[in-house]
């Protein structure tokens, strides 16, 4: 819907096709003393699903901070469709197309579930402040509108009949998506999960999957997942980048990894002889 | 700027070193800004005056400031036990968001002060004891006998502290408990006794400069507005820093002095807000403070 | 009857300083300590153009809500950056300064002893449309894009740059709004009484109406109006206990935020818009 189209948009021709819709140079970030990543590149193409795995405390978080703006980079770049947006503010980030869930649920709590979503479209209406205290000019229309899609993003995570229940009565494995659906609502062109399935029992992780499916076929959108459950990496991922102690560790397709002894060593650690039975 | 004014301005930041670091050592173990500090002081600077006017026939000037200080002290202590019992006890077991300690801690301000207004009337009072038309000679500088009295009253004081923070049990304690609550209670510390214990040691240093304020200005009810000094000095060395404080209150005390001297006492808090808010703008951290960034 | 006017037109203004209130801190969360003072610009800059200069009205009316918006500006654009504790020290700040100012400028306004001979043009209907006038624009702007806006920036700041929000430019603009409210207040205020002082405008008055809004819970605007309505009208009706009124606020609020920290009213809300928060429980 057009109403939602954001001015700070990078050009959305179809040539983009064949660009990477997200490139990451050589970023690095130290906190003190403590190199959190270091030198790491990733390569995101048009419609992609591409995977960050490592053990904790990789860098892996960090790295999707350092992406959507909330640290500050020390050296590299961030190129979305070969623009650079290295040093944007975070708001500007999302508004240039670049949409994130978080590892430990940030949802807003004093609104509820309908305004957690409208809240994320809010900043591409453009009725002003003498509209909204006179209530005169495009706010009735831009608030219908808003309302509509919101509910639509909603019902693709089928969450629309609880719409008007607070976040935190809900269940953990609504809240996430109540999350993803909140970020479909800045209509990104990346998207990236930070251990969307962190929590979440099998069936639930089953529905995960289907839902990320589904969002891959009918939206233009390139998802970045950081998980632990590896059969959601498996299983979605085209890519998968694997980080230890901030380094990128290995880089490859999914029966690549699985085939990694250093991956697995860095994971479980090394194979003990005597207990090969 | 003359040594004269650089020694009126150390001893004033002395009190406010001892308003400061009450209110530090608060923002260190609940992490929020303690507003009611400036009742406490209020409420124990006039306990002080109390005792003095009934003990002030049997006793001469110096010992009668000296025992005028231990009871206000003591009464400090009680009133902030009161103050965390009534005011914070309650929000911390719910685990209230940080706003509501703030508000407590106003409402609690505003109570104390208002208190001592229903009982005590907005005059003016004055201390019973004349050391302040004393003064002592230092060379070619004078000094009042009070100002000396306080500086070295507030350095004995922080240096107490000190050490009850760093060699004693307690003092390790409430250090951990500044890091972490919910580890330190893990750990099986007793958080209720450790936190009543800061906001003891919070409210006898609040009492002590309850009496020094109530010296240097009179003794009126808004005198807990002094917080506000108290506050600007903590943040200026660093939020919950307590040799932050300390520093950030000396400099403080030197620059009030030094444009009372240039500007009048008038138009001096103008030009303090805007240096405070230069400060705040340039390093927000503070001289001794660390950023600490919001992890996602 | 001229009591039954003068406490429902205090009632009135005290109720317009408290919508300002729960714009900046309810729906924004900014602990601003220093509401009053912009009360205090709106009064002398009206006062002293009626009083000395003989302006008409409307044009005294402009002039303070440009000042008023000026001095937002001035105290917004630094504080708004601060973290949370810090906003009450600036703000605070400010509201002394702005007191120092005034008693230090006795050639223009009056210094300490005050600027009289304000005319009185504030009647009361003048004194109800405005409050009823103001309720409105906060009702309008509670159920908008800036109103969720803030909300959710109160609940969730890093999430909500995350999510596009501009949460600089929305802090300000609840600021400012309250900051132009504000000076308004200022205005009837002083067309009113006639006469002025400095302090009639410390903190004590910004932080009773913060106490007001917080009685009848942050989140609840409906709470904040009835709040207001209530404590306003309270000093008249306990005129023989005025030394205990303050106390008696204290311990109230301090009752409330021990046992219903949500304030009396909690999510309540009289006129529930539809996609916006219905009862329940809110941070």
């Amino acid at each position: 819907m057009s109403y939602l189209q954001d001015k700070v948009r990078v050009n959305p021709a179809k040539e983009l096709r064949h660009m990477n819709r997200l490139e990451v140079r050589n970023i690095s970030k130290s906190f003190g003393g403590v190199q959190a990543v270091a030198d790491f590149s990733l390569e995101l193409k048009h419609k992609d699903i591409v995977g960050i795995i490592g053990p904790n405390g990789a860098g892996k978080t960090t790295a999707f901070n350092l992406i959507s703006g909330v640290y500050k980079i020390d050296t590299g770049n961030i190129i979305l469709e070969e623009k650079d947006i290295t040093g944007f503010e975070q708001h500007e980030i999302t508004r240039a197309g670049i949409a994130r869930t978080f590892q430990n649920i940030r949802l807003f709590q004093g609104l509820d579930v309908i305004e957690n979503v409208m809240t994320a479209a809010d900043p591409y209406t453009n009725y002003n402040i003498f509209e909204t205290i006179s209530r005169l000019g495009r706010r009735k229309k831009q608030e219908a509108e808003n309302m509509e899609k919101s509910m639509h993003y909603l019902d693709i995570v089928g969450l629309k009949d609880l719409a008007h229940e607070k976040p935190g009565s809900l269940p953990y494995g609504l809240q996430r998506k109540l999350e993803i659906a909140r970020a479909l609502a800045t209509n990104p062109r990346v998207l990236l999960l930070d251990e969307p399935a962190a929590g979440l029992n099998p069936s639930e992780v089953r529905d995960f999957i289907e839902l990320v499916k589904r969002l891959h076929k009918d939206f233009d959108i390139s998802i970045l997942i950081i998980e632990h459950r590896m059969e959601v990496i498996m299983e979605l991922c085209r890519w998968i980048y694997v980080l230890n102690f901030g380094k990128l560790l290995a880089s490859g397709t999914p029966s690549d990894i699985q085939n990694n002894k250093e991956v697995t060593e860095a994971y479980i650690g090394e194979e003990d002889e005597q207990c090969l039975l | 700027m003359s040594i004269q004014q650089l020694i009126n301005g150390i001893s004033l930041g002395s009190v406010y070193a001892l308003i400061a670091v009450g209110f530090a050592l608060i923002f260190n173990i609940l992490k929020f800004s303690n507003f009611s500090h400036g009742g406490v002081m209020v409420v124990t600077a006039y306990t002080g005056y109390l005792s003095a006017i009934g003990l002030k026939n049997f006793i001469s000037s110096t010992p009668l400031f000296v025992i005028t200080v231990a009871v206000a002290a003591l009464a400090g202590g009680l009133v902030a036990l009161i103050v965390e019992r009534v005011a914070f006890r309650r929000l911390r077991i719910n685990k209230s968001p940080v706003i509501y300690y703030f508000v407590s801690s106003i409402t609690m301000g505003m109570l104390l002060e208002n208190l001592v207004t229903v009982f005590a009337s907005s005059n003016f009072y004055s201390y019973p004891f004349t050391l302040g038309s004393q003064v002592v000679h230092l060379g070619r500088f004078t000094v009042a006998t009070s100002d000396l009295f306080m500086l070295t009253f507030s350095a004995i004081s922080l240096l107490l502290l000190i050490w009850v923070l760093y060699k004693t049990r307690m003092g390790v304690a409430i250090r951990a408990l500044s890091f972490d609550v919910n580890t330190s209670s893990l750990m099986g510390m007793d958080v209720n006794f450790v936190i009543m214990a800061t906001f003891v040691a919070s409210g006898i240093l609040g009492g002590i400069s309850g009496v020094f304020l109530g010296i240097n200005y009179t003794l009126y009810p808004q005198l807990g507005k002094m917080i506000t000094k108290g506050f600007i000095a903590s943040v200026i060395g660093g939020l919950g820093n307590i040799t932050g404080a300390v520093i950030g209150a000396i400099l403080l005390g030197v620059t009030e002095v030094f444009f009372i001297g240039l500007v009048g006492s008038g138009i001096t808090p103008v030009f303090l807000f805007f240096i405070m808010l230069a400060f705040l703008l340039i390093r927000p951290q503070g001289i001794a403070g660390k950023i600490v960034q919001e992890k996602a | 009857m001229d009591l039954f006017v003068s406490v429902i037109t205090f009632t009135c203004i005290t109720l317009i300083g408290v919508m300002g209130v729960f714009v900046v801190t309810g729906l924004t969360g900014l602990f601003s300590f220093g509401q009053a003072s912009f009360m205090a610009v709106g009064a002398y800059v009206s006062g002293v153009l009626g009083a000395k200069y003989n302006l008409p009205f409307p044009v005294a009316i402009a002039a303070a809500l440009l000042f008023g918006l000026a001095a937002g500006l001035i105290v917004g654009l630094p504080t708004i950056k601060l973290r949370r504790d810090y906003i009450s020290l600036v703000t605070f700040g400010f509201g002394e300064a702005i007191i120092a100012i005034l008693n230090n400028s006795a050639s223009l306004t009056g210094g300490a002893t005050g600027l009289s001979g304000i005319p009185q043009l504030t009647s009361l209907w003048l004194v109800l449309l405005s409050a009823a006038a103001c309720i409105f624009i906060v009702a309008n702007f509670k159920y908008s894009k800036f109103g969720r806006q803030c909300l959710a920036l109160r609940s969730d700041e890093l999430a909500a740059r995350s999510m596009g929000i501009n949460v600089n430019r929305i802090k300000l603009t609840a600021f400012l709004l309250a900051a132009v409210m504000t000076s308004y207040a200022g205005v009837l205020y002083g067309y009113y009484t006639t006469y002025v002082e400095p302090g009639m405008f410390n903190w004590t008055v910004s932080a009773e109406w913060i106490i007001i809004v917080f009685f009848g819970g942050i989140n609840s605007l409906t709470g904040a109006i009835i709040s207001a309505l209530a404590l306003a009208s309270l000093p008249e009706v306990l005129r023989f206990a005025s030394e205990w009124r303050i106390v008696i606020y204290c311990v109230i609020v301090l009752l409330i935020i021990n046992f219903r920290p949500t304030g009396i009213f909690g999510e309540y809300e009289l006129f529930a818009r539809q996609g916006s928060s219905k009862s329940g429980k809110g941070a």
